[in-house]
């Protein structure tokens, strides 16, 4: 709603200014950011007793030993989740937008955010069955960076990107920060106390990433009159 | 024709709430009427007449419908449009840019 006049003159400067507002106005009422941190964050979570209640395989090389721990129930889990809740977000976005009569921006965001969980997945499929040589090497690296945690931050960045939006710019790289810890440092073995606080830290950065867009992109209300 | 950035003004475009119109349809991809109505404070009459010369030139298309039993029109901007507004916003800013140098020049 527009509480000042939407025009208050002719001369270039006022016309740019007022289609700079117009503009920023719009890109305000197409952002629905706390839903997808808040979807993920629920998924975050969940995966927590996923993890913990399936079955872990141990596959392992013989020359030179190197071994791959990995849980079976997650890589059914992370896709299919991920999946369904970039379906879920672009429906919300579309219904969203309908009611309040302005286009979203969804559309590359849900796209890439299925393609790069499809291709992470992949990637961390293929890491499973071909464990790099090498635990140390760099390409050991990048395949750490196929998880589930890097394809929610790196997604999150398109949709940053879409809706202009600075402020979950700098909430996307503070989660990616929260996903690279355990990559920097090597993964928590399963049976360590440790085991589950990458998954609390990050659906805990995304939880309190979402109640904070969420109240600040809480419609206003008029003071009633 | 000199070449004064004011001439580079076109009259369907420089016009305040047809500017606001583009503006908006171009951040939005698809906007409602009442969108429309509510952000530019324009009466219903009066927002119709200002579509219906967008759309004439060219500008915007208008597609009526329904959601549910409620009537609906999406108003979406066409690739002329987008080019007039961004030749619009370019003119716009070397006319301020030509006007703040000749303030700023000496004599």
């Amino acid at each position: 709603m527009a509480t000042e006049a939407a025009y208050q003159g002719d001369d270039p400067d006022r016309l740019l200014s007022n289609t700079r507002e117009l503009a920023q106005r719009v890109r305000k009422d197409q952002r629905a950011t706390w839903f997808p941190l808040l979807v993920f964050a629920v998924l975050t979570f969940v995966s927590i007793p996923v993890r913990r209640y399936s079955g872990h395989h141990l596959d392992c090389l013989a020359v030179p030993r190197v071994c791959t721990v990995y849980s079976d129930a997650e890589f059914v889990y992370w896709p299919i989740a991920l999946v369904l809740a970039y379906v879920a977000i672009a429906a919300f976005y579309i219904r969203r937008s309908r009611a309040r009569g302005v286009g979203t921006r969804v559309r590359p965001y849900a796209i890439a955010g299925i393609i790069i969980a499809v291709a992470l997945t992949g990637v961390a499929l293929w890491e499973v069955h071909n464990p790099p040589a090498d635990p140390m090497g760099l390409n050991r690296m990048v395949y750490r960076l196929a998880t589930p945690g890097a394809a929610i931050g790196l997604a999150l960045l398109v949709l940053a990107w879409a809706e202009r939006n600075r402020a979950l710019l700098l909430l996307t790289l503070a989660y990616l920060a929260a996903v690279l810890l355990p990559i920097i440092f090597g993964p928590v073995q399963p049976g360590s106390p440790w085991y589950f606080y990458p998954a609390i830290l990050q659906g805990g950065v995304l939880l309190l990433g979402g109640i904070g867009f969420a109240l600040a992109q809480r419609p206003l209300r008029s003071p009633a009159s | 024709m000199t070449g004064h950035p004011a001439n580079g003004l076109d009259d369907t475009v420089h016009q305040r709430v047809r500017l606001g119109i583009l503006t908006i349809a171009h951040e939005a991809r698809l906007v409602e009427f009442s969108y429309l109505r509510d952000n530019l404070e324009l009466t219903a009459g009066n927002l119709s007449q200002h579509l219906g010369v967008l759309e004439n030139a060219g500008l915007i298309t208008i597609e009526k419908g329904y959601a549910g039993k409620r009537a609906r029109t999406w108003v979406t901007l066409t690739k002329a449009g987008q080019t007039a507004l961004a030749e619009e916003i370019t003119q716009l800013k070397l006319l301020i840019s030509q006007v703040e140098h000749t303030d700023t020049s000496p004599g």
